[in-house]
């Protein structure tokens, strides 16, 4: 278990296996480690939560816990879509915390092995943070950004979370 | 005898409860002895807890203990003996062994023992076992082989004892040096290991072994227990009807009125007994505040010999029970309000002897359940708050103007002595006049979401008054609406609920204000606080919550009342712990999260 993740943290050339989770936000596709999914829920009740970062969407009641919600939309600065039926929310361990993110949809989980990310592209478009970007893995069908979401806070944002 | 290489964990955990339970207990004891010395029994519990400590550390080896606690009941046996009086002077020596044996313990406890200096402890105690020559001290009971050569006869003068000592402790601690094998008898030809022995630490400052109350523990009585599982026997129990239920509606096999009048039951009866749980786990977690109060006669008695000043400390209803979580958060709050009132509040006995009051001055320390709140009040019978001089002081530090003290009514500037730096004194001291306590006293308050309320009238003394919740995990709440979110706001900070014209509101300097009877009562609007987006016209009437946070008032507007409700807390999580305003979250009957409003980070906001 511990194996799988150090390819993709260390170096990419290994031949061992990992698994993704990969999900949809505005047409592109996307992969998590799958050891960092905890579940995958439909959208319920989001309760606002004053005075955050535009992208905290707010909490929600998950089985008596409460768990912030990101909108990934919103975080990488993509176009706002109503929300469907296909919207998911990743619930997802980020260093012992559970956080929900908002996606268009997730839709497979898939096996590759680690040989097979390559490193991202010096310029990457749009508003994703190169931080959070773990590689690229590129396959005949389709291109798939693999993403380290622990990244996706950079100092100052958690700061801002903890010290506002 | 060897020492017990403390594998029998068991037998460890034992011995340091059973220690730390007796040494909590001695502390106050021994005060309670020194004013009514001719308590036989009490002297009798002391000796008997001090014996037990002795005689358990010597079973399991712990040398160095055996040794102080030997010393110290000696003397005590002494006392018991009437060989010896109680006297200021013996006290202290006894309460600096006890402290010393207390920071053995928490050697032991933390698994590192040291070997620390214990000479200068036991060499106070020998005079007083060795003057009124008379007397030959027997060690009672207890024969303590592996200690024998230690344990000096009293006939030895004090003055060759230092030189022995050291030695001795070499010998017999079972501390762990490498290779330092436990000798019974101490050789004169000692092999290597043993000089090379770490010098012994000096023993840190007074009240080092302070912090030995172990808090990963609970004891709970027996009964309470059994009260529990018959509690949740009946749960069980209506669970089970209420999967029967559900069974009969899946079936189809029962009514509407009849499924009706069942579950309404059911729920009734669920309601009843969650809450009896509820009351019932509650009640676990609460200790009696005896816990914190009894370290305060200790206190007292050695500020009040510092200070050269006469103090009779009276504690009430030690009894009161209250949470764990508060529990361990009063103690500094207290000490400090302690500390200002012997230091600030009570006279010396020369002035109080001018003013024409008795020579010691009384400070009462008391606990009383009020609802679902604590109140625990420090009242001295001192010299009272000088406005005049905490409102030039003021002034003086450039805090406020002349005007703002004119204008100031006594409770405002009561309000003035939590400024953090305020000090009336001219030179701080070690006791106090940094200006910091009040500081650590509104903080700490404010973070159990109590309220602190000061009386005070010029020569006859103040009082301080802190109300606290019960606890902090399940709250009492007012739900409360702001245009379509509901929020909850805790009970125990809310004074009071009233419904205004929001025509009636006054503009001071930009600040929206509400005449409430005599008081000028600022006002919050939460809608703004919390970026809530407009709906629709805003009415003319709304809703002032009057709520207190530490010493000051103010008055959160809502859309509406929604009720009250019990909630328990739950964190946001790291990512949002510091939301301003935001003290953490509940879910509704209805699944959905609501936002608990922290009223003292609204003053906060506010200010």
């Amino acid at each position: 278990m511990q194996n799988a993740l150090v390819p993709v943290k260390a170096d990419a050339t290994h031949d061992e296996l990992i698994q993704l989770v990969s999900f949809n936000l505005d047409q592109e596709e996307y992969g998590v480690d799958v050891l960092k999914v905890r579940e995958i829920i439909r959208m319920p009740v989001v309760t606002r939560v004053p005075n955050t970062p535009h992208y905290v969407e707010g909490v929600i009641n998950l089985r008596g816990k409460v768990v912030p919600i990101i909108s990934m939309r919103k975080k990488f600065g993509l176009i706002e879509s109503e929300n469907d039926k296909q919207t998911r929310i990743m619930v997802m361990d980020m260093d012992g915390e559970l956080m929900g993110f908002i996606v268009d949809a997730v839709s497979e989980v898939i096996r590759i092995s680690g040989s097979e990310i390559q490193p991202s592209p010096a310029m990457v478009a749009g508003g994703i943070d190169q931080e959070c970007i773990a590689g690229v893995i590129n396959q005949a069908e389709r291109l798939l950004v693999l993403l380290n979401l622990e990244k996706m806070f950079s100092r100052d944002e958690k700061n801002m979370f903890t010290g506002m | 005898m060897p020492p017990i290489d403390c594998e029998d964990q068991e037998l460890l955990d034992g011995f340091l409860a059973e220690t730390t339970e007796l040494l909590e207990k001695l502390d106050d004891d021994l005060i309670t002895l020194e004013k009514d010395s001719d308590d036989t029994e009490l002297m009798n519990r002391i000796f008997r807890s001090i014996h037990t400590i002795k005689g358990a550390s010597s079973f399991l080896g712990f040398d160095l203990l055996v040794k102080v606690a030997h010393k110290t009941e000696d003397v005590l046996n002494r006392l018991r003996k009437g060989e010896l009086v109680v006297t200021p002077e013996i006290m202290d020596v006894i309460l600096e062994a006890t402290d010393l044996v207390k920071i053995l313990v928490s050697d032991i406890k933390a698994g590192d023992i040291q070997e620390r200096e214990t000479e200068g402890t036991i060499n106070k105690l020998l005079p007083f076992l060795t003057v009124a020559a008379a007397a030959v001290v027997q060690p009672p009971l207890q024969p303590t082989t592996a200690t024998e050569p230690v344990v000096t006869p009293p006939s030895v003068t004090p003055s060759s004892e230092p030189a022995a000592a050291p030695e001795a402790v070499a010998d017999s601690a079972p501390s762990q040096p490498p290779g330092a094998a436990p000798l019974p008898v101490p050789k004169p030809a000692a092999d290597a290991p043993k000089k090379t022995a770490p010098p012994p630490k000096p023993v840190q400052g007074k009240g080092g072994g302070d912090d030995l109350s172990d808090n990963t523990t609970v004891r709970v009585d027996v009964k309470r227990l059994d009260d529990l599982m018959n509690q949740v026997g009946e749960l069980v129990l209506e669970r089970n009807r209420m999967i029967q239920i559900n069974q009969d509606l899946q079936q189809n096999e029962v009514n509407r009125v009849d499924f009706n009048e069942d579950f309404g039951k059911l729920t009734k009866r669920m309601s009843f007994v969650t809450s009896e749980l509820q009351m019932q786990v509650l009640k676990m977690r609460m200790l009696p505040v005896e816990k914190v109060f009894k370290k305060f006669p200790r206190i007292v008695r050695s500020m009040s010999r510092d200070l050269g000043k006469e103090v009779d400390l009276q504690i009430v209803g030690e009894e009161t029970e209250l949470d764990r979580s508060v529990v361990d958060e009063i103690g500094d709050p207290l000490i400090h309000l302690i500390r200002n009132a012997m230091d600030h509040g009570l006279e010396t006995p020369e002035e109080r002897l001018a003013a024409g009051k008795s020579r010691g001055g009384t400070l009462v320390l008391a606990a009383v359940h009020e609802g679902n709140q604590i109140i625990i009040s420090i009242k001295d019978d001192g010299r009272g708050i000088d406005t005049e001089r905490v409102g030039r002081k003021a002034i003086e530090k450039g805090l406020i103007t002349e005007e703002q003290f004119t204008a100031m009514g006594q409770r405002e500037v009561f309000d003035l002595l939590f400024l953090p730096g305020f000090s009336t004194k001219e030179k701080a001291t070690d006791l106090s006049g940094r200006g910091v306590g009040m500081d650590v006293v509104k903080t700490n308050i404010k973070k159990l979401n109590g309220l602190i309320e000061i009386k005070s009238t010029k020569g006859a003394g103040s009082e301080f008054i802190l109300r606290l919740p019960l606890t902090l995990a399940i709250i009492q709440s007012l739900l409360v609406e702001v245009v379509g979110e509901i929020y909850s706001i805790p009970l125990s900070s809310v004074l009071e609920t009233i419904r205004v014209d929001q025509r009636k509101f006054h503009l001071i300097g930009g600040q929206e204000v509400l005449k409430l009877r005599d008081i000028v009562l600022p006002l919050i609007r939460l809608q703004k606080v919390f970026n809530v987006q407009p709906r629709g016209e805003t009415e003319d009437f709304c809703y002032v919550v009057v709520v207190g946070a530490a010493e000051k008032r103010m008055g959160l507007v809502v859309t509406r009342l929604v009720g009250q409700q019990e909630v328990a807390i739950k964190s946001l999580g790291n990512y949002l712990a510091n939301i301003p305003g935001i003290a953490g979250s509940t879910i509704l009957g209805d699944g959905r999260v609501a936002l608990i409003i922290d009223p003292v980070a609204m003053s906060e906001v506010f200010e």
